[in-house]
């Protein structure tokens, strides 16, 4: 009967001085900027030394959409190619050169995008200061040596976009 | 499996078995043989068509200093302002390609008058491209297709001779002779008509003032005489013999009987008259006493 008296304000005790909660707060950000690839590159062969992306080359130049949700929050950093992520073995020098530029805009604020655009090594940054679509164009040339041909095979190189929040 | 199969292919192949469909679909580009269409020649012709979505794209070509606004718009069909119109402001801007897309409540394609793409300032557009995307509901018009639902069953109608009078030759023969009666008799009635008139004048002239000068020449007298014996009956101006004309005519005297019938009935009256009478009489002897 005792043990029972003592056991009882104990449980009690026990439950008192140990209730706790944990309370969970779950917040999922969907990304405001969204990349596209909607053109894929396509390098053209004009001269045995030269792999180019312009089209009176034969070459597809890639075509990248950025897509922001709210001004002012992101900014964009293209960088054009300045090796081949696959290709035949080679034993020479290939200069790279590329360029980036503002093709297409869903809005006429975005057209100073490239005035507006700092460069450095090979990137392309650009701060998104207006929402909607901006559509970026990529050009690429890889001269290999000198005048150095290609060996054959398949060349492969990556344009890297980024969307950075500010 | 087998009575399931043949449950789909009863269903299939039920005559009353009906079906509508939501068509989706764009147009080719509108502002491919220049900056004005008209959207008759750029929609395709269903019944019920709607037009849910825009999209445009076309490069500015300008100098950056310079201003410039580019209208891409429609009108209503009626005239009576625009159901679309985005303007795109270059001023101050460098020149690039656009592109902008559009969503519609589903607009019927009735109310889209002509399209444009306007700039007001310096600078030029090039490459433009208009699509438009749009809707449709086969079944829009029940009757379009047996298996829409709603459909009906057109009735045949015999086919009726109709029958022309107006083509017929007799009646037109009949229509014909009374047209002609009614001419006739028209004809009689303007010379009924004069000759009254003429008749009229006769008399007016004849009955009229001595002291008109017309009558009193004897020459112009003669004419008028002469031109009223021959429109009026001679009784109208033939001299009527004066002098008493005495009754030649002499009844013989004496009483005319009455018949016995009516013998009877006078006398019958008569004394009922007779009897009222003396009764009025008696009354007014016996107020008098």
């Amino acid at each position: 009967m005792m043990n029972f008296k003592l056991v009882v304000p104990l449980a009690t005790s026990l439950l008192a001085t140990g209730a706790h909660a944990n309370t969970e707060i779950i917040g999922n950000v969907d990304s405001k900027c969204i990349i596209v690839s909607e053109t894929p590159g396509v390098y053209g062969n004009p001269n045995p030394y030269q792999l180019t992306t312009a089209p009176t080359s034969g070459g597809v130049k890639p075509i990248i959409r950025y897509d922001v949700l709210v001004a002012d929050y992101y900014k964009a950093v293209i960088d054009h190619p300045i090796e081949f992520s696959s290709a035949p073995s080679l034993d020479d020098v290939v200069n790279w050169t590329g360029d980036v530029t503002v093709s297409e805009v869903s809005d006429t604020n975005m057209s100073d995008y490239d005035t507006n655009k700092v460069e450095y090594n090979n990137s392309h940054e650009y701060e998104l200061t207006v929402s909607g679509s901006t559509w970026f164009t990529v050009s690429s040339t890889a001269d290999y040596g000198s005048t150095k041909s290609f060996p054959a095979g398949t060349y492969t190189a990556v344009v890297e976009a980024e969307c950075i929040p500010l | 499996m087998k009575k399931l199969l043949w449950a789909v292919a009863l269903l299939l192949l039920w005559p009353s078995y009906s079906y509508s469909e939501e068509v989706y679909g764009s147009t080719n580009n509108a502002a491919q043989t220049g900056l004005n269409w008209v959207m008759t020649n750029i929609l395709p012709e269903f019944a019920g068509l709607e037009v849910n979505g825009l999209v445009y794209q076309y490069t500015a070509v300008k100098d950056p200093e310079t201003d410039m606004i580019v209208y891409v718009q429609n009108e209503y069909a009626d005239g009576n302002g625009y159901i679309f119109r985005n303007a795109d402001d270059w001023s101050g801007l460098p020149g690039n390609t656009i592109n902008k897309a559009f969503v519609f409540p589903n607009l019927s394609a009735e109310l889209w008058g002509p399209g444009s793409i306007e700039v007001d300032g310096e600078g030029s557009v090039v490459d433009p491209s208009v699509i438009y995307t749009y809707k449709y509901d086969t079944c829009f018009d029940p009757q379009a297709d047996p298996s829409c639902p709603g459909y009906e069953e057109p009735v045949v109608v015999p086919e009726i001779e109709i029958y022309d009078p107006l083509q017929d030759d007799l009646v037109l023969e009949q229509l014909e002779q009374k047209a002609q009666l009614d001419q006739e008799e028209e004809e009689e009635d303007r010379k009924r008509r004069q000759r009254e008139n003429a008749i009229q004048n006769a008399l007016e002239n004849l009955l009229s003032d001595g002291g008109n000068p017309g009558l009193i020449d004897p020459v112009a007298e003669a004419l008028a005489l002469a031109l009223t014996s021959k429109v009026l009956p001679t009784t109208y101006y033939g001299t009527i013999e004066g002098g008493e004309y005495l009754e030649s005519l002499v009844l013989d005297g004496g009483d005319i009987q009455d018949n016995r019938k009516a013998r009877r009935s006078n006398l019958a009256q008569q004394l009922l008259h007779q009897q009222m009478v003396n009764s009025q009489y008696e009354l007014n002897q016996q107020e008098t006493k």
